[in-house]
This record gives C-alpha cells, sequence and structure tokens, in this order.
C-alpha cells in the first residue's frame, strides 16, 4: 500500500513540482501507513526507482536513446568507468539510486517518527 | 533509541536531497539532472509543434510551416509579426547558442562557468565589443526601421524565454547549471560585434614590427611585399575605375613605431588572422548556365561547430519573401535568395586592426603623448562576476583616442598572447554605425541590381565581399564595408599613437570600394583574395588569403559552360591542390637527387600523387604536412615564430615558394644556427621532406594507404560550442584542406553551402551546412545534415510561394496568433 501511495502521490507532484517533492511525500506515506521501518524503507526506494526508471525508460525510446547517449558520453569523459557497461545500465542505475535514496530515507524518517510520537 | 533512529534517517533524507539539489564541483544538481520529470530525459527527441500558437505581441494571424528539415518557413501579415515570429523560432531551437556568444562577446563567460574564462572575458571586454554594441543599441531611435526589427525580434525571443520552465529548458543550461537571461536589442548587436570579431580582429602589426626592427626596411620590402607574385584578384584585372579618388594621406617620414624603443618586453600575443577563416563566393552569368540566367554559390568557412553557425529559414510577408541562412540571435536572412536575386558574402581581408604604441606620462597612464602634448586617457573599470567567487573582479581599461589599451603590463596568462603591452588599438569594429542590419534588410527585400548597390551602402563592417545575382541576367561584386583610407603600408607595422600623421585618415568614399559588374569574362568569384589589383588607387592591406582557392576557383568557373547547379556543387567540392601544382615540379628535381629517396614508398608516393586532397589519398597527407615542415626549415632560423621575446611572421607561402623556384641561391636558405656549415636549397628541401615523412612514420607507423589516409590524419571534427564532450562529431570523412576550395580543415570549413539558379519565374535552391536545425543534442535534427554534408552533397531548398503551398516535404503547420 505506502508503495502504491508514494508511486501514484509522487507521479502527480512531479508533473508540476520540483524533483525533490518526492521526500516529503515519501514522508508523509511513511508517517501514515507505513507498518514497518524496512517496509517503509523499501516501498520509498521502490517506488521512486520504479517511478523513474519506468517514465525514463518511455522518455528514452520515444527519442531513440539520443540524449541519454551525449549524457553518458559526456559523463564517461571523466568517469571513465562509465565505458564499461551501457549507458542505459549504468544510468538507469545511478538515477534510481538517487531518487531510490531519497525516497527511501524519507520514507522511513517518517515511519520513524511515527514511531517517537506513538 | 527511537529518537536517534528519528534523527539519523531524517538526517539522511534531508541531507540526500540537499546535496542531489545542487551542484557537487564540477558536476550539476543530480537530483535535478537525473529525475526524469524536469532532468536531461526531458530534452530527448524532437519537439513536434503545435496547431496553435498564442503569443502576447502577435498582431495578425502568423502561419508556420515546418518542413521534413525542420525548417520554418513564415508567412507573416506584417514585419513586426515577422521578425517577432522569427524570434521566437530561433529562440525555439537555438536558445542557449545564442545567448551563448553574447556571453562570450560581452566577456561574461566567467559568471556561467567560473575562474576558467577569466582571462578569455578580459581580453574581450577590453576589445571593447560591448562597449559598442551598448553605444550602437543606444544610438537608435524609436522609428528607424533596424530599431522595430531589433525591438520585435527581441519581443519574441523573451516571448520564448518567459514560458520556459526548467524542465524545457535547453539542456546545457541544466548541465551548466544557469538560466537564460532576457534578450534584447543590445544582444542581436552583441551577435554583430561577434562577427566582426571571428571575421576581422587579428593583427601581425607586431610580428612584422619586429621583422623591420631586425633586418631593416630592404629586406622586409623584398620578404613581405604589398602584392603576391601570383594572385587573381576579385576584381578582375583591367576593369576599370570609374571614379576620381580622393587625395590619400602621404606616408610620414617613419612609417612604424620602433619596438626596440618601447621599455619592456612586449607581451605579443593577438591572434594573426586565422587563415582558415574564409570563405568562397561566385556567380556565373547567362552566358555560361544552362538556364541562360545566372547561378550563385557560396560557402563561408567558419569554425565548425554544434550548434551549427547557421539557421535555416523562409521569411515572408506581403512585401517579401525570402530564403536563407540566418545567425542565431540576428533578424533577417544574412546570405540567401528571394524570388529575383540571390547573394552571398565572403571575408574582405583588409587591414581593418591597427596597433599605436602609447607613451604614458606616468604609471598611473592617466596621459598620454600625443602630437606634442599631454593628452588624457579615459579610464574604465570593467567588473567580472566569477561563479563560485563571492567577489568580482575589477579592471581598469584606459582608453585613448585611438581605442583601448589591450594589457597594460605582462601577465603569464593574457589571453591573447599576441598584444602589445601599453598599445592602444585601432579597430572597425569599433565603429558605432547603426546601420548593418538595413544592409541585409534591403538584400531580403531586392528586386534588382540597383536595389543590391543601395543595400551595400547600409552595410559597415565586418567588410564582405557581397557577390549578387538577378533574374535580370545582372551579376556583380562588391568588396563592401567601411575601410579605412590609409596611406601606403599604413598598419603594417605598429604605429606612432603620438604622431597624428599615424591617425587613420577618414574612410575610402563608400561608392569608391572596388566593384564589378557583369564582367566579360561572364563571371564573378571572391575567395578572401586581394581585393583588387595594385592599380586600385587605395591601400587595402598586405596581406589577404593565399591566391589559391580564388585561382583554382577562377580557373574552373573560366572552362565552364552551360553550367547547373551540380556543376557550382562540384566546384564547391573541389579537391585539387594547386598549391601542390606550382611547388611539386620544382621540389620533385630537389628529391630526386637525394639518393635516400630511391625506393622511399613515402617520395613514390609523392611523384604518383593526382594532386587532390581527396579523403583516401596518402599524397595529401605528406604533402600539406612537408609544406609546413618546409617553412619551418626555410624560415624559423630567422624568422621566429614561437620567441617569446621577438616573435616575428614567416613570408607567406607564395614568396617561399617563388624563392624556391627563382632564387635558389638565396641566403634565406642557409639555416644561421648551423655554424659549421651553409646550407643550400637543396640541403633545405631534401631534409625537411625526411623530417616529414620520420614524424609521420612516429604517428603513424610505415606508410599504409589506410592508416595514412588524408582523412584520417586530418579529422575534422566538429565540437560542441561550448566544447562539451559527447555533443560533437568526430573524425568526419572527407577531404579538402585550408587552401583547397573544399576548405575543410580539422576544425573549419564550409559553415553553408548554397547553390541558386535564378529564373524568371521561381528560383531553385539548394544548401545545407554541417549541423542541424535543432540545437538541442536530444534532437535527431541536431546533426542530421552532417553526413550528407561530409559527402558534398547538397539538399533541394523548399521554397514555397504562398502559405498554402502543397508539398510532399511539409510536415506540419502551426497558426500563431495573439494572445488577448
Amino acid at each position: 500500500m505506502p508503495y502504491i501511495l508514494i508511486f501514484v502521490a509522487s507521479a502527480i507532484a512531479q508533473m508540476f513540482l520540483p524533483w525533490w517533492v518526492i521526500a516529503p511525500i515519501a514522508f508523509a506515506v511513511g508517517l501514515v501507513a507505513s507498518k514497518s521501518a524496512s517496509g517503509a524503507f523499501f516501498a520509498g526506494a521502490g517506488a521512486i526507482a520504479t517511478l523513474w526508471i519506468a517514465y525514463a525508460l518511455y522518455l528514452n525510446v520515444s527519442a531513440d536513446g539520443l540524449m541519454l547517449d551525449r549524457i553518458g558520453n559526456l559523463f564517461a569523459e571523466n568517469l571513465k568507468f562509465l565505458k564499461d557497461m551501457p549507458f542505459t545500465v549504468s544510468f538507469f542505475a545511478i538515477m534510481a539510486l538517487i531518487g531510490g535514496l531519497v525516497g527511501g530515507f524519507s520514507a522511513l524518517a517518517g515511519y520513524q517518527l511515527k514511531r517517537l510520537i506513538k | 533509541m527511537k529518537f536517534i533512529k528519528f534523527f539519523v534517517s531524517l538526517l539522511l533524507a534531508a541531507g540526500l536531497t540537499y546535496i542531489f539539489n545542487r551542484p557537487l564541483g564540477a558536476l550539476p544538481a543530480l537530483g535535478k539532472l537525473f529525475s526524469p520529470f524536469e532532468g536531461f530525459w526531458q530534452n530527448g527527441g524532437s519537439t513536434s509543434s503545435p496547431d496553435e500558437l498564442k503569443l502576447e505581441g502577435i498582431k495578425e494571424e502568423v502561419s508556420v510551416t515546418f518542413d521534413d528539415n525542420r525548417v520554418p518557413h513564415v508567412f507573416a501579415q506584417n514585419e513586426d509579426d515577422l521578425y517577432f515570429t522569427q524570434g521566437y523560432l530561433v529562440a525555439q531551437d537555438r536558445l542557449w547558442q545564442m545567448e551563448f556568444y553574447t556571453l562570450a562577446a560581452s566577456g561574461r563567460l566567467s559568471e556561467v562557468v567560473g575562474e576558467r574564462a577569466i582571462e578569455l572575458d578580459r581580453y574581450n571586454r577590453r576589445m571593447g565589443m560591448a562597449e559598442t554594441a551598448k553605444k550602437i543599441a543606444a544610438s537608435y531611435k524609436q522609428d528607424d526601421i533596424a530599431f522595430k526589427i531589433l525591438t520585435a525580434y527581441s519581443a519574441g525571443v523573451n516571448a520564448y524565454i518567459n514560458q520556459l520552465s526548467y524542465k524545457k529548458l535547453p539542456v546545457e543550461y541544466k548541465i551548466i547549471g544557469y538560466r537564460p537571461e532576457e534578450w534584447s536589442p543590445y544582444k542581436t548587436i552583441l551577435m554583430l560585434m561577434n562577427m566582426r570579431n571571428v571575421l576581422n580582429g587579428g593583427s601581425e602589426d607586431f610580428r612584422m614590427s619586429n621583422a623591420l626592427a631586425k633586418y631593416g626596411a630592404d629586406v622586409v620590402k623584398d620578404l613581405f611585399p604589398d602584392y603576391p607574385v601570383i594572385e587573381s584578384p576579385i576584381i578582375p584585372v583591367g576593369t576599370k575605375w570609374d571614379f576620381t579618388p580622393v587625395p590619400v594621406p602621404s606616408v610620414p617620414a617613419e612609417i612604424a613605431a620602433n619596438p626596440a624603443a618601447k621599455e619592456g618586453a612586449l607581451a605579443y600575443n593577438i591572434a594573426a588572422p586565422a587563415p582558415e577563416i574564409g570563405s568562397n563566393n561566385w556567380a556565373v552569368g547567362g552566358g555560361k548556365s544552362a538556364t541562360g540566367l545566372p547561378i550563385l554559390a557560396n560557402d563561408p568557412h567558419l569554425q565548425l561547430t554544434l550548434p551549427s553557425i547557421w539557421y535555416q529559414m523562409q521569411l515572408s510577408t506581403p512585401t517579401m519573401n525570402v530564403y536563407g541562412a540566418c545567425l542565431p540571435g540576428t533578424p533577417g536572412v544574412t546570405i540567401g535568395f528571394n524570388k529575383d536575386v540571390a547573394w552571398g558574402v565572403t571575408n574582405v581581408g583588409s587591414d581593418v586592426m591597427d596597433f599605436y604604441q602609447i607613451k604614458f606620462k606616468d604609471k598611473t597612464q592617466k596621459e598620454y603623448w600625443y602630437n606634442g602634448a599631454w593628452k588624457p586617457t579615459t579610464m574604465l573599470i570593467e567588473e567580472f562576476k566569477i561563479k563560485g567567487k563571492s567577489k568580482p573582479l575589477q579592471d581598469t581599461v584606459y582608453y585613448t583616442h585611438h581605442g583601448p589599451v589591450l594589457y597594460n603590463h605582462a601577465s603569464e596568462n593574457n589571453f591573447a598572447k599576441n598584444v602589445p603591452i601599453g598599445h592602444a588599438m585601432k579597430w572597425v569594429g569599433h565603429e558605432l554605425d547603426n546601420t548593418d542590419l538595413l544592409g541585409f534588410y534591403y538584400l531580403n527585400h531586392a528586386k534588382n541590381y540597383d536595389d543590391y548597390r543601395k543595400a551595400l551602402t547600409y552595410y559597415k563592417a565586418p567588410a564582405q565581399n557581397f557577390v549578387f545575382a538577378d533574374n535580370n541576367n545582372d551579376i556583380a561584386i562588391t568588396p563592401n564595408g567601411k575601410l579605412p583610407l590609409k596611406w601606403k603600408e599604413q598598419g603594417k607595422f605598429i604605429l606612432d599613437g603620438s604622431n597624428p600623421a599615424h591617425d587613420w585618415q577618414g574612410w575610402i568614399p563608400a561608392d569608391q570600394n572596388p566593384t564589378v559588374k557583369n564582367p566579360p569574362r561572364g563571371f564573378v568569384s571572391s575567395a578572401n583574395q586581394f581585393s583588387t589589383d595594385p592599380t586600385y588607387p587605395y591601400y587595402l592591406g598586405w596581406r589577404f588569403a593565399p591566391a589559391e582557392r580564388g585561382l583554382r576557383i577562377n580557373e574552373r568557373l573560366e572552362a565552364m559552360q552551360q553550367a547547373t547547379h551540380d556543376s557550382l556543387r562540384s566546384v564547391q567540392n573541389d579537391n585539387f591542390n594547386l598549391e601542390a601544382r606550382r611547388l611539386l615540379p620544382e621540389v620533385i628535381k630537389i628529391l630526386a637527387a637525394d639518393p635516400r629517396n630511391k625506393g622511399n614508398a613515402a617520395y613514390e608516393t609523392l611523384v604518383k600523387w593526382n594532386m587532390k586532397n581527396d579523403p583516401y589519398e596518402v599524397g595529401p597527407t605528406i604533402f600539406e604536412r612537408w609544406v609546413k615542415e618546409l617553412r619551418y626549415w626555410v624560415w624559423e632560423d630567422e624568422f621566429a615564430s614561437q620567441s617569446t621575446t621577438q616573435p616575428m611572421t614567416y613570408p607567406t607561402k607564395d614568396r617561399t615558394w617563388d624563392m624556391i623556384k627563382n632564387q635558389p641561391t638565396a641566403k634565406w636558405f642557409d639555416n644561421v644556427n648551423t655554424t659549421d656549415k651553409v646550407e643550400t636549397v637543396q640541403d633545405i628541401v631534401q631534409n625537411s621532406f625526411k623530417a616529414t615523412v620520420d614524424s609521420l612514420t612516429a604517428k603513424l607507423g610505415p606508410l599504409n594507404a589506410d592508416t595514412w589516409a588524408w582523412t584520417k590524419v586530418k579529422s575534422t571534427d566538429i565540437n560542441h560550442l561550448g566544447r562539451l564532450e559527447g555533443f560533437g562529431r568526430q573524425d568526419i570523412p572527407n577531404g579538402g584542406g585550408p587552401g583547397i576550395v573544399n576548405a575543410t580543415s580539422e576544425t573549419h570549413g564550409p559553415s553553408w553551402r548554397m547553390v541558386v539558379e535564378l529564373d524568371k519565374n521561381w528560383p531553385k535552391a539548394y544548401g545545407l551546412y554541417p549541423g542541424g536545425q535543432s540545437g538541442n543534442p536530444g534532437s535527431p535534427y541536431y546533426d542530421n545534415m552532417v553526413d550528407k554534408w561530409a559527402k558534398g552533397e547538397l539538399n533541394e531548398l523548399l521554397f514555397m510561394k504562398t502559405k498554402d503551398e502543397k508539398s510532399s516535404r511539409i510536415v506540419s503547420t502551426t497558426k500563431v496568433i495573439g494572445k488577448k
């Protein structure tokens, strides 16, 4: 349930608000709906990671991967290890990590607040 | 315990959010950049245009049709709407690029990229481009046509900027981390200043002064003559000057300031005029064409970048319908055609930037010696905001009546290493005439030769060779712009800033700029070579672009009959090496006498070479490298170009090749650094050839048709304008070279190729540039013309008669209407 809540709420909110709106949303859902610490974390991390991956996948496919290729080569110029695997792997992983960490820890913080004030 | 768990998780959540929302060192804000909802993912693909667009400021309905190459065809009912829409559309495709040019020209790059751009910024600010642009922008009156155009265009650009959310920002803004500013007429003028700098901003004066000081007037006269041995000037030899020349200032007793008299070392660092900045244009008359009407061609050679410097558009109102290449940030069409006429430009290589040695009264630089008295300088404090620094940097610039003093004291990292310290710059780029835009405006409207001549009177700088053709069977070419009225050789060397006779003394009357209409040879052409032969009554400069491109174009056109657009296209792609044809017969004889060349593969290749710089020939690889080496071997010992204390420039290739042929015993062949031996021309030719082959072998391995292929060694790159890795195109397969009609070098080349067949009813035109209409690196239209360009092909251009014209090439049409 928390997973779906975070997924849906942050999908809608991000249409209009900056990317960091995922943090308060995950926090609020963690506070209200989560039942365990690990449940909160994985719901937050999973929801944001899958949401971002899904939407980025859609955008990337409809753009024939052109933008990812440019950005990939730009980053790879300084971060050579990026040349060792397809950008679709590395950049989706980096993106999922960024969104996932923020979503996960925010939801966890929400849940911990619930524990604290209960 | 619960509190600690909460606190730690909150800290992690908030901390990560904070970190990912701000730049990390060189990395941009990662959360913003990677979020698919607003980051770089949003920039992929091509944006489709809406059926209807409501914009505040549009008065009457405008129709914009996009063709299959994403070229917008704009049909407006009045000029305000036309230029408004042009501004909007160019911004939509090229906003980051146009702002980048203005930041560079105004010396403000450090504001967005930080300290690494500060020396470039200081240099550009000291050159006074921002200052001049500011004055020009302020000089317009409300009802000036140029001002109306500029204002409408700016409003269009701003209409686009104002509706931009972060998500829709060009990706470069996201990566570098800043936002676009409001556009204004001043910024468009900065774009034009940028062109003045690129095309007219270089100087050999200081290097020449060093040569004069070291070797004296006779040697300089012999080795650096004012006209080449071989030349085919733009105005054909024998053309009558049908005007009465104005008196030319007499040559003063001293024609140069003595660099040795100046205390302290001079920091010599202004760039020499870039030999690769050049262009070709020509028009053949009806007598030479298959249609019986003129055909015109133009290919301006500039630094090749992505996004490209050009943007194609068709602009139409009830009184005008024009198509061509536009400069992003600049209203109107710069190179193009309409129903009746076509025109193109190449740069005039005349000397319009001079340096004056300034004798200051004291270190404060408040006064300088001029005409027997102390004259006050004007002080200007330039301020530089630098990204990542809390305090702005200040730089004091002193202006003399000549112009700004470029650098006051030597500094290792002064950007342009060729600027003489304490030397004031006099530059045509500082002229405040505000009508350049009108030159193009009236060309866009022109119907015949008289309109062309009238349009040229508005255009001042940077001087260009305007080629022209119309469907009345007139062809013409005019090196046109403000040209200083100089005494002979004025500004060939550093001038004396205290001597009034060294000041620029006015201008060549505009109607006495060289021009030719319908010459007997049946064609007109230019390739940046000398504007005229020495019979022209005014001095324009001592050095223009080498003659080879012009000579080759002229011999091709001379031989041409029943020309079509395709014959002209083939001239644009001509790879024949005229320099090889001139030099090889002389030097092959010398190489043949060298026993080391028996069975030498490189020598054999050169002998058998067809003298074409085709992509997969090995000959040009050896020859082009050798030409550089040979000049180095002949001249570096006497005219040290790399010297830090007294740098000089080599005599031209024309002078050098002539010396090899006609003065083989000249003392200059001896290497003065070897005391035990007197080198002959044979030694220099043979040893420089061996050195060439040795260094090529060291770099490329033993001679092999694949690794030594010209295209691989030359390796043309089209890099991103902001040097973002991965945003450019590398190793483009093509031939040509700097002295070749197909003037494609490592970094420069034909930035737009156009051929127009004039017609009584409707012209047929062809063209493309090495890039694409979209400035967005994630769009398929970012670089879609590059491959075709590399092959030397052209696109047929869709030139619509009306907005309702049907064509299978039309992709979409947008109706632009006013927003109440």
